[in-house]
């Protein structure tokens, strides 16, 4: 062991007990990435070449990367309690041509209030399900299209965005994703615009043992306002591994909302990068929800770059047994006068794992910084585990700034209430569970995938509350 | 109220003053306030009159480039802030500031003693002390938990003006100048806040209202009432000034034309 | 404001002298024979040395810790000076017969090494460089069955009991700097309160190193047994070098059924001048095992000292109903960084633990608090609090919280808030415009900050402590 993990390094103590047994286990199974390295990066050369000199350029860069960063293993301080060896063994290949979907496969996943709808097959564009026109200086559209058009209105504008937030060199995911850069969705709003109505962009697996790479591109100009629905979703049962890139750039005093919804399979990795820029006076506001996959893992950053940002991040991750959650953010308040406020929450039942690790940078001179996070972990079974590692880094002295964490179970104040109404225990567990979670969906601003997110919610927790 | 006889407490000559990068914010205020009388100055937001509170309080934000105060025969602009406060001079803060971890009663009493020592009387140990803060606080209708907790943290805005009211009342202070005392109070604590005002107004001391808003002043009867634009008083009239801009706002007099003859009438 | 504020805060190093007495002195450097040489210069028996060498073989083969907010250039450990003891004859049997240069020495360090201060009711062990130097108050201690000594002596006469207890809560290979200890460890204190005893009075341990070349490396151990009740008292201080020294202690402690440990710390050891030349390294590891049922361990530190504080005292909560207690005051200014916290770990039903931890960062100091709360998967009903409050003066320091949170027992409650305020001019000015100056509005705001630790700390090292954030705060206000 090369780096002793942070503070439990010096825990022979610890280790020689339970928790010992555990990381005994981790220790005897995980896999060498190297294998899965060169099965993962095997289907890149399949890849046809982009029209696009610049876009096989950034491919090249990131190739390169894939191959000199060390995929991430426990022994990194970022994935201490993620072990990806799972995912390690497995070889996945990216899809080649899309596979037939018929319309009516995705009916389930429509959102009534969204006029406009991208939709990726195995992480393949498909403009037959696909719809809406773009909207008054709203455009939607697919990445490839883009970048296959030199005359496009967007080309130079992609161009000098793609790659900039989430570059190849932040990260061995980051980098397969850009390796394999071709598809993927553009959202444009131009200044002054203000598309209200949510964007869709659905991403759809089909099949076992496909890798697909998702890449969302976002831009709102100044004083334009938008809404993106960004949805992946599962037609299957078995292990699909989804790496999405998000780039999201704010130009001043331009408001985004970004609902991120990861619903993949119950046997599927999910590994996720957003990272967003916030310009003068401009406002980002997310709400990420993470239900499904076995493993998922979400790293979010948040670049206040100018003076008089808003930032709103909440999260929920709902997690049943053999399924691990973990969610990475980081509010970097580089400049003054910047507001955060954070809600992260997890429920866990059976055998499952929620890792919060929430961290918040103010740099120096980012004065008048009001920051406040909170993390909220409901355990809901003897065989859960959470950790939680919330994070402040000030280096301004005129800031208000607070975290909180809590983990536990089910108020039982609030218990006794709905019992003394009459309500049998179970199903006043259960309510009390789904109205933890519905605080975070309601925040979505999209009633109808709501509406449809808090029935899955209710029939996870009936599920994990009934005895197995 | 008005008595040509009374002394002179606070006199403003021609004074100008600068903020932080320069900027300048009072241009040339005159203002003069006797003992026994009541003083409103109200403008729009901007205007400067919060500034004008802060600077003859002492406020090291702010840097005072021409003019002179005289308050009770000394010269105010030599004196440290809290040289100022011990010398009678009371400031209630528009947004009073918190200090998380110092009880309320811990910093009062330290308040207390610190000018009552300046001012040659008897300093009072814990106990006399709690009496004394708890009788003063029945007046305002503050909950006695209010002396345990820190000092303005996680009050409420009415709290916090209580609070303010209740250290003026301790401090007893021969001008107050009471900085938007009224904004964010519902019509239950403004009439509270009011007639702890009236409570402690005396022959001997005076009032300073600086507030947005008319209806503080349904209670506390001002003598005087002025208006402030662009960084100094333009207008002074008595109470029926006060209700003539509640009714047709600020315009009519900020408007450059009628800020000419405004400076006479000021003093 | 911010140069007010710094007058305040900057106050010179009280204890900055160097005491002339004569030194035995090993030559620098680290190997196999320099601590065959300790062990035999302290008699020790045959599974002592081993001890020593097997942690030292394991050091060998490690690299130091380097995930800490800390900065600071490799360490030559071949430039130290592992053995450095004042020339005593032989055994001191009291204290008149102590090297009158050290007595001043504790006089001027304000040891309450004195009678007086004994009526008091505190038993003192002095540590200088390493080496154990006067205990006072034995016979009575002994009376109460409570053994109170020296570690080296305590290996010469208390065998049994070493072997048995030494690196059950710290293992010799636990981490870098546990092993460094291990390895080369000269002296410390040694306490033993056995069953249903409480002992008589505090006990209290003043450190100090000396000498320029010498590093200090020591070790305690305290131990209590069923139902035993004891609270120790350590101070340490150092003269002022412009070279940094090492300072790696191990405390460990064992509680047993029912049994309570209060170990409180005032650390002033030299920080290093305002531009942060020399000053102590204080890499320490402190744990505390509550191995019995209803048992408790509280650590309770006031930390000002030390060029890098790196240490995170810690409790291992086994038995069943055991409670474990943090209570830290951290107070960073000029170069100084300072990374500190606990770890409580639960592995019984219906454990407790609380953390309470306040820093204070001015200057361009770096003040970080890093703790661990670990909930087993058999810890039951176990319950964390946690709440660490920063204070920043000045815009060029930085605080940094970081909390790990790791519950594997659904039957738990871990709560963990932190916030973080300032000593600005707004404060100040709220302050003057009540009549209060600078000087005491600054005082005010920081016993605010710091009393629910402070009234964690026996009465004596309360005034001391107090008195001791006061020197650092008081001055000229500019």
């Amino acid at each position: 062991m090369s780096m002793p993990p942070p503070v439990a390094q010096d825990d022979a103590q610890d280790d020689t007990r339970d928790e010992a047994r555990n990381e005994a286990r981790d220790a005897n199974t995980s896999a060498p990435p190297a294998a899965y390295r060169t099965s993962v990066l095997d289907s890149q050369r399949a890849l046809a070449g982009s029209p696009a000199a610049w876009v096989n350029q950034l491919r090249r860069e990131a190739l390169e990367q894939a191959h000199v960063l060390s995929l991430p293993t426990r022994q990194d301080e970022d994935w201490r309690f993620t072990d990806l060896s799972a995912l390690y063994r497995l070889a996945f290949k990216a899809a080649s041509a899309p596979a037939a979907v018929v319309a009516q496969a995705i009916d389930p996943y429509r959102i009534a209030e969204a006029p406009q709808r991208l939709v990726f097959i195995d992480g393949v564009y498909a403009p037959e399900l696909s719809e809406g026109p773009s909207g008054e200086g709203l455009t939607v559209c697919s990445l490839a299209q883009v970048i296959a058009e030199p005359s496009h209105r967007l080309h130079e504008t992609v161009r000098a965005h793609l790659g900039t937030l989430a570059p190849a060199s932040g990260g061995a995911f980051a980098a397969i994703n850009t390796a394999y850069l071709h598809h993927g969705a553009v959202l444009h709003v131009a200044r002054n615009q203000a598309q209200l109505t949510p964007s869709h962009l659905l991403f759809i697996t089909t099949r076992e043992g496909l890798a697909s790479y998702p890449r969302v591109l976002v831009i709102a100009e100044g004083g334009s306002q938008c809404h993106v629905v960004e949805d992946h979703v599962s037609l299957h049962q078995g292990a699909a591994c989804v790496n999405a890139v998000t780039e999201v750039h704010i130009e001043t005093n331009a408001q985004v909302r970004h609902a991120r919804i990861q619903r993949d399979s119950r046997s599927s990795f999910h590994i996720a990068r957003c990272a967003v820029s916030v310009a003068r006076d401009a406002r980002y506001e997310s709400v990420s929800i993470d239900l499904g996959a076995r493993l998922s893992r979400l790293d979010l950053s948040v670049r206040q770059e100018a003076p008089g940002v808003h930032i709103a991040l909440d999260g929920l991750a709902l997690v049943g047994n053999g399924q691990l959650a973990d969610t990475h953010s980081f509010i970097d308040h580089a400049a003054a006068n910047g507001a955060s406020r954070q809600l992260h929450k997890t429920i866990l039942s059976g055998a499952s794992h929620a890792v919060f690790n929430g961290r918040i940078l103010v740099r120096p001179g980012a004065q008048h910084t009001d920051s406040a996070q909170q993390s909220r972990n409901l355990l809901t079974s003897g065989r859960a585990r959470v950790d939680a590692k919330p994070q402040l880094e000030i280096h301004a002295d005129d800031v208000k700034c607070a975290h909180g964490a809590t983990v536990g179970q089910i108020d039982q104040g609030e218990l006794f209430y709905l019992l003394s109404r009459g309500i049998a225990p179970e199903a006043a567990r259960n309510l009390l569970t789904y109205g933890f979670a519905a605080d975070i969906i309601n925040r979505l601003g999209v009633a109808s995938l709501a509406q449809r997110l808090r029935q899955q919610v209710l029939e996870q927790t009936d599920r994990a509350g009934s005895p197995s | 109220m008005k008595d040509p006889q009374a002394m002179p407490v606070l006199e403003v000559r021609g004074l100008r003053a600068t903020v932080g990068d320069g900027v300048e914010i009072l241009k040339g205020v005159d203002l003069l306030v006797k003992a026994g009388e009541v003083h409103a100055i109200m403008g729009p937001n901007g205007s400067g009159k919060s500034t004008l509170s802060k600077v003859l309080a002492g406020h090291p934000d702010y840097t005072v480039t021409a003019g002179e105060v005289i308050f009770r025969d000394r010269e105010l602009l030599a004196m440290p802030a809290e040289e100022r406060a011990r010398a009678g001079l009371f400031l209630g803060f528009q947004y009073p500031v918190e200090i998380p971890g110092v009880a309320n009663s811990q910093f009062m009493r330290l308040a207390y003693n610190s000018v009552q020592t300046a001012r040659g009387g008897e300093e009072l140990d814990p106990l006399e002390f709690d009496d004394l803060v708890r009788e003063r606080m029945k007046y305002l209708e503050m909950d006695p938990a209010f002396l345990e907790r820190s000092v303005n943290e996680g009050f409420s805005g009415g709290e916090k003006k209580r609070n303010e009211i209740l250290q003026m009342a301790l401090l007893d202070p021969t001008v107050a100048l009471l900085d938007e005392t009224d904004s964010g109070l519902d019509i239950d604590a403004l009439r509270i806040v009011a007639g702890g005002i009236n409570r402690l107004r005396r022959e001997d001391n005076a009032v300073v209202l600086v507030t947005h808003y008319q209806r503080l002043l349904n209670y506390v009867i001002p003598d005087y009432v002025h208006v402030f634009d662009d960084g100094h008083i333009v207008r002074t009239g008595d109470k029926f000034l006060a209700l003539e801009l509640e009714e047709r706002g600020y315009d009519w007099i900020t408007a450059p034309a009628a800020a000419n003859s405004a400076q006479a009438q000021a003093r | 404001m911010s140069s007010t504020l710094q007058d305040l805060i900057d106050q010179p190093y009280q204890h900055g002298f160097v005491t002339d007495i004569e030194s035995d002195v090993v030559a620098r450097g680290l190997n196999e024979d320099v601590i065959r040489l300790i062990s035999a210069k302290k008699n020790e028996p045959d599974w002592l040395l081993e001890f020593r060498l097997s942690a030292y073989r394991h050091w060998l083969t490690m690299t130091a810790p380097e995930w800490a907010t800390v900065d600071y250039p490799p360490i030559d450990f071949q430039s130290i000076a592992y053995y450095s003891a004042p020339k005593a004859k032989k055994k001191l049997a009291s204290m008149d017969e102590v090297d009158p240069e050290l007595l001043r020495t504790f006089e001027k360090l304000g040891v309450p090494i004195h009678e007086q201060k004994a009526l008091a009711g505190v038993a003192v062990d002095v540590i200088f460089d390493s080496v154990s130097v006067t205990t006072t108050y034995k016979k009575r201690l002994a009376e109460a069955g409570v053994i109170f000594c020296s570690f080296s002596e305590a290996v010469q006469e208390h065998p049994e009991l070493i072997r048995r207890y030494l690196g059950t809560v710290v293992a010799s290979n636990d981490n870098y700097y546990a092993a460094l200890n291990s390895a080369v460890f000269t002296d410390g204190s040694f306490c033993f309160i056995p069953r249903g005893v409480k002992c008589p009075m505090e006990l209290s341990t003043y450190f100090r190193i000396n000498t320029q070349e010498s590093g200090q490396f020591e070790r305690t151990l305290i131990v209590a047994e069923e139902g035993a009740q004891v609270s120790y008292l350590e101070g340490c201080t150092a003269p002022q070098f412009d070279t940094n020294q090492l300072h790696a202690a191990v405390v460990e402690l064992v509680a047993l059924e029912r049994a309570d440990i209060k170990y409180s710390t005032v650390q002033n050891w030299y920080a290093g001048d305002a531009n942060g030349v020399g000053g102590i390294y204080n890499f320490v590891t402190k744990r505390g095992l509550c191995k019995g049922d209803h048992s408790r361990i509280s650590w309770t530190q006031v930390e000002t000292g030390s060029a890098i504080t790196w240490k995170y005292p810690s409790c291992v909560l086994e038995g069943d109903h055991s409670v474990g207690e943090f209570y830290s005051v951290a107070l960073t200014n000029h170069h100084q960084q300072a990374d500190t916290g606990t770890k409580m770990v639960h592995l019984g039903r219906n454990t407790r633990s609380t953390i309470i931890s306040k820093g204070i960062s001015a200057g361009v100091s770096s003040n970080s608090y890093r703790g661990l709360v670990q909930i087993g998967p058999k810890a039951s009903g176990a319950r964390n609090y946690s709440q660490c409050d920063s204070m920043l003066i000045g815009d060029r320091c930085a605080a940094n919280t970081f909390p790990y949170l790791r519950v594997m027992n659904d039957s738990s409650t871990v709560e963990h808030e932190a916030t973080t305020s300032k000593i600005g001019a707004d404060q100040l000015f709220y302050f003057a415009s009540r009549g209060i100056d600078n000087e005491s509005a600054v005082s005010m705001i920081i016993n605010g900050f710091v009393k629910d630790v402070f009234t964690q700390l026996p009465m004596e090292f309360a005034v001391e402590a107090s008195k001791l954030l006061g020197l650092k705060l008081e001055g000229s206000v500019g």
